[in-house]
């Protein structure tokens, strides 16, 4: 029984780890900035005073409602299985260290970087880190739109009909995957040539125990992209930082806002693969899937569903990975 | 007998029989009982390892002398001489550690080291030579250098001669003696008197020698591995951990830390290994389970379970010499690294060229010692003599590669970077085939530290 004790030890410690940790999205800091953000915004541009805004932001037909609902079951649900799946995920360290020896073995490490001051490296690594880490996130979500297998899995996230930011948990286990895998490829890749170019000389800029970007920028209201206040940047930035608006966008089931704004934090992404929509103020979405049903909040359809329509893409399509260039956005029956 | 009854009866022997060993468990290395049949000396207890305590005091003399300097004859009288009369030049006593012997004979006569260096072949250096006579060759070439370094070749006939003894004197008479053929049943047999008249038995003393070699403090188990680090560096806060009888000075013999007991409570200190404590912890339980055979000789079983001691003994001693090149491979590493730099900057690189050859003959004599533990390393000793080479690649990417007429030559070699590479390597080398776990100057430790600082890869995160 030993077993079974730690390991709700770990699954209680893992929960509260996503408020008490900085590199986790619902931090309690980043939930506490972002609120103090909407609430100023809601009296700046609603003209609602303190009270009403608050009113606003925590009404009960957002937090309560059956899609919010299934997300909080999901995030309590998903910590096991992860748990239970982190071993399988290849190591960060190992393939790291396997291209660092690899990067030794095939090049000769170039000299003249080593006159950059330690400071400047860090700033360098940690910039990279960000950027590239951004991109990818950008590739792989557009792939977990265009292509159906992957979909399956993905529109699990797309089936929230109130957004809270506890819905940025809203995650199926293989989704979860694939995202530790692809952190895995690029933060490994970077640590290893960034190792073997500066040696010891690099660090992490970090502020709240993560990527220090990534920690201003949540700090900044990140949590704001899943929740109903559609905070517009501007189109000038929002050509450079996706808001929360324009991540609200992304969610909406309007037929023109299939497949847009995939991107995290930064928006050129976008830009350059022509699915970038500017955000307003003033927008009014309706969030989920078209035809959409009650049942996609329940818990056998959003675990075990995406495996079911994720084979039948895979069988029907005799393996090809076929794109589905917008046509998502609706429900995998209609597919 | 029904079964229940057997069961008890089975269960209260061992019980009884457990408590009657744990009665008779040792915590120090010291007041064992004298099992020899009809002794009629004056001892009182059976332990004595004065001779390899001795050679100690020579090594770390030797040592001292060729770093100040000293002629051929200064070093040789300590390498070679048995006469009486020798100062211990190292250790001495210090302001707040004061040090009990002062002469090599107050703890043993008649003692030197290379009547007990290596016979067999070494080849990690150049010329086929035994340890012996390599050892022999270091001392006449350091006596020609100033203060043990020669620049022409990187040698540090300091350090070389120093961790190579530790190897070819006391991990081979350890490992490949005592603990290895001493241990036959027909050899020194724990029925019979070491020598006439002595108060130790023939496997008592042959356990004793090989701890003795080890140079841990008796009272080790007492001690943790950063107070065993302190007392061998003589800190005078580590003074009252040594001088365990209370007697003012620290007695050379059972309360001072030597050789490869020092380097694995330097390595243990870090946490992450315990190879001082787990290998005096197997003398030990060598040694009390020798007195339990209170003078006859050992049975299959006893000396069975000894051999497993032993087992463990050789095992971890061997894994501490491979954290040492593991280590120092590293140091190699970084002072290639700082050397790359100064010159790309068109900097002084004098001192860190001592450094790197410092380093280097640490890394060498270690790795020479790998090969004096009478175990045939295999592949793993041609990749690791191919990774070090015979000598430092030097600044003009030469090499040492042969001894033609007793001098050292050179030849062209792979360039500074590529044995810094190499160096890298040899670390890999020694976690794939040692299994090295306290990874001391560890090259790739920056990865582990920045994967760290990054956190987990899974996060069912969403955007």
């Amino acid at each position: 029984m030993d077993w079974l004790f730690e390991f709700i030890q770990s699954w209680f410690s893992e929960l509260m780890g996503l408020v008490s940790q900085g590199s986790k999205r619902i931090f309690f800091g980043y939930m506490l900035s972002a609120t103090l953000i909407a609430v100023v915004w809601l009296m700046w541009q609603r003209q609602l005073n303190c009270l009403a805004a608050f009113r606003w932001l925590f009404q009960g037909k957002i937090w309560w409602s059956s899609s919010s609902q299934s997300d909080y079951t999901i995030m309590l649900l998903n910590q096991p299985i992860m748990l239970l799946l982190s071993p399988i995920l290849l190591s960060k360290l190992a393939l790291a260290t396997t291209l660092f020896y690899a990067l030794n073995d095939w090049v000769s490490r170039p000299l003249w970087f080593s006159d950059i001051p330690v400071f400047w490296v860090s700033v360098i690594f940690t910039s990279c880190l960000f950027v590239v880490d951004d991109a990818s996130r950008y590739y792989l979500h557009r792939l977990m739109h265009r292509w159906p297998v992957l979909w399956a899995f993905h529109r699990v996230h797309h089936t929230a009909e109130s957004l809270t930011p506890f819905t940025v948990l809203r995650t199926h286990p293989m989704e979860g995957l694939l995202f530790g895998l692809r952190s895995v490829l690029v933060q490994g890749f970077l640590i290893s040539v960034f190792v073997f170019v500066f040696a010891d000389r690099v660090t992490l800029l970090s502020l709240l125990g993560a990527n220090v970007f990534n920690a201003v920028l949540n700090l900044l209201g990140s949590n704001l992209r899943h929740s109903p206040v559609p905070i517009s940047y501007g189109k000038v930035i929002e050509g450079w930082l996706i808001s929360p608006a324009q991540h609200q966008i992304h969610h909406s089931q309007a037929r023109q806002h299939w497949d847009k704004n995939f991107g995290a934090f930064i928006a050129l992404w976008d830009r350059l693969g022509n699915t970038l929509e500017y955000g307003s103020n003033s927008q009014e979405l309706t969030y989920g899937l078209l035809g959409q049903k009650p049942k996609e909040h329940q818990l056998v359809t959003l675990y075990w569903q995406p495996f079911t329509s994720s084979w039948r893409y895979f069988w029907r399509s005799k393996g090809k990975l076929i794109s589905t260039n917008n046509k998502t956005h609706v429900t995998s029956e209609s597919q | 007998m029904n079964k229940t009854l057997l069961s008890i009866v089975v269960a209260t022997s061992l019980t009884l029989t457990g408590q009657a060993h744990a009665g008779a468990h040792v915590e120090v290395y010291a007041d064992f009982p004298i099992t020899v049949k009809n002794y009629t000396g004056s001892k009182t207890h059976s332990e004595a390892y004065t001779g390899q305590i001795a050679r100690h005091t020579l090594h770390n003399s030797v040592k001292k002398l060729v770093s100040k300097g000293a002629s051929l004859e200064q070093t040789k009288a300590y390498f070679n001489g048995k006469e009486t009369g020798r100062v211990i030049v190292d250790p001495v006593s210090k302001d707040e550690f004061a040090v009990l012997q002062t002469h090599v004979d107050k703890i043993s006569t008649g003692k030197n080291l290379s009547g007990k260096a290596y016979k067999g072949l070494i080849s990690g250096m150049p010329g086929g030579l035994t340890g012996a006579e390599l050892l022999d060759l270091m001392l006449e070439k350091a006596a020609a250098t100033e203060k043990g370094f020669d620049p022409l070749t990187g040698y540090d006939y300091t350090q070389l001669i120093s961790k190579f003894t530790m190897g070819a004197v006391f991990y081979n008479q350890a490992v490949d003696n005592y603990l290895d053929e001493k241990l036959a049943a027909d050899v020194n047999p724990n029925s019979k008197a070491y020598k006439e008249g002595k108060a130790y038995t023939g496997k008592e003393h042959v356990w004793d020698e090989a701890f003795g070699y080890f140079g841990a403090p008796a009272h080790t188990m007492k001690l943790t591995a950063a107070q065993v680090y302190g007392i061998a560096k003589q800190k005078a806060d580590s003074f009252a951990k040594a001088d365990y009888n209370n007697d003012g000075e620290v007695s050379l013999v059972t309360e001072m830390a030597f050789a490869h007991a020092y380097y694995a409570a330097s390595f243990d200190k870090g946490g992450k290994t315990k190879y001082l404590h787990t290998i005096v912890q197997a003398f030990l339980d060598g040694r009390n389970l020798i007195s339990s055979a209170n003078g006859e000789a050992l049975t299959d079983a006893q000396r069975s379970k000894l051999m497993s001691y032993a087992q463990v003994i050789k095992t971890q001693w061997q894994r501490l010499i491979a954290e040492a090149v593991f280590k120092y491979a590293g140091s190699v590493y970084g002072d290639i690294e700082k050397l790359e730099a100064a010159i790309e900057a068109n900097g002084n690189a004098v001192k860190l060229y001592r450094n790197y050859a410092k380093h280097w003959g640490e890394l060498k004599g270690f790795a020479l010692a790998l090969e004096s533990g009478g175990v045939n390393l295999g592949e793993t000793g041609v990749k690791l003599n191919r990774l070090i080479g015979y000598s430092p690649v030097l600044l003009g990417n030469t090499q040492v590669a042969a001894l033609v007429d007793g001098e050292f030559v050179q030849s062209s070699s792979v360039s500074l970077s590529e044995y810094r590479v190499q160096m890298i390597k040899l670390q890999k080398l020694m976690i794939d085939d040692f299994e090295v776990e306290a990874r001391n100057k560890n090259v790739t430790a920056n990865l582990a530290q920045l994967v760290d600082s990054l956190g987990e890869a899974m996060a069912a995160e969403n955007d």
